[in-house]
């Protein structure tokens, strides 16, 4: 899932290689914290949190397949 | 595959002239220098300029197929992934397989997040695609059109039996159109849209 952030980050921003993504374990859940590039944060949020949502939605389909809770956190 | 020649001072200024003419970004190219910028003694005397080629190594096409599949197997469904441009020049995306209802998701949700990031990519690896991304999963848009126009049609029914308006759970624009589409032509009821996105719902009423 961690790999699922990172490859739609990438392709959405000006500077994947500032792209990064760290996974923080809970015990029924996971914490998936998104740092992206300052100029990059409106790319990966979107109007109204649109594309945050989208990417939340596509994580969460690979969250049920693994049967977890995953949070998406877009941190500065 | 197009390929184009481009020179500037340096391989840096030669990259960035050559990517907005084309159109596209850094990862979609291959680049060839034909010639490096040799520095010369005196800063302008006999300097030569940096001379690349660009060879874009994938279309609009081909990167969304890329996208789509990539996701795909990262969340590990057994998917199969066919882009075919339509009429009017859209790529027209279909997903077939098996249990893949883990991508379609409630009501289609996941399914349209995955249109909708196909669309947003599609828009910053490539400065102007002149096309849209259109996804569908084991013809579940189409199959969902019918559930909705039959549904449509149940409703009014119900709506001039008993002479009382009829509220029905939210909806995306798209399949609000489709009951709108459906109901268009029925004189005796009247649809109308109410409340904010994202839940926004048709009020199907008695004329």
């Amino acid at each position: 899932m961690k790999e699922l952030v990172e490859y739609i980050a990438k392709a959405l921003v000006d500077y994947p290689e500032q792209v990064i993504v760290e996974q923080v374990e809970g015990e029924r859940s996971v914490i998936l914290e998104l740092k992206v590039a300052p100029e990059d944060m409106g790319k990966v949020i979107g109007k109204q949190g649109r594309i945050a949502k989208a990417l939340r939605t596509v994580v969460n389909a690979a969250a049920i397949k693994e049967n977890k809770r995953v949070m998406v956190e877009i941190i500065q | 595959m197009t390929s184009i020649e481009v020179s500037a001072k340096t391989v840096e200024e030669a990259l960035e002239k050559g990517l907005k003419q084309l159109g596209v970004k850094k990862e979609n190219v291959q680049t060839e220098i034909l010639s490096e910028p040799a520095q010369g003694l005196f800063k302008f005397l006999g300097s030569k300029t940096a001379k690349l080629r660009l060879t874009v190594i994938k279309d609009t096409e081909e990167y969304i197929k890329d996208f789509l599949e990539k996701i795909v197997n990262i969340i590990g469904v057994n998917g199969h992934i066919n882009v075919v441009p339509n009429d009017e020049g859209n790529l027209h995306v279909e997903i077939k397989g098996e249990d893949l209802g883990v991508l379609i998701g409630k009501r289609g949700n996941t399914l349209n997040a995955l249109q909708y990031l196909a669309n947003v990519v599609l828009y910053r690896q490539f400065t102007a695609p002149n096309c849209r991304v259109l996804v569908d999963i084991e013809n579940y848009r189409s199959k969902r059109k019918k559930t909705l126009e039959n549904l449509a049609r149940n409703l009014a029914q119900k709506v001039l039996r008993t002479k009382k308006e009829l509220a029905l759970e939210p909806m995306n624009p798209q399949e609000r159109r489709i009951i709108h589409l459906t109901l268009k032509n029925y004189r005796d009821v009247v649809t109308s849209s109410q409340g904010e996105e994202p839940y926004r719902k048709i009020i199907i009423s008695p004329r």
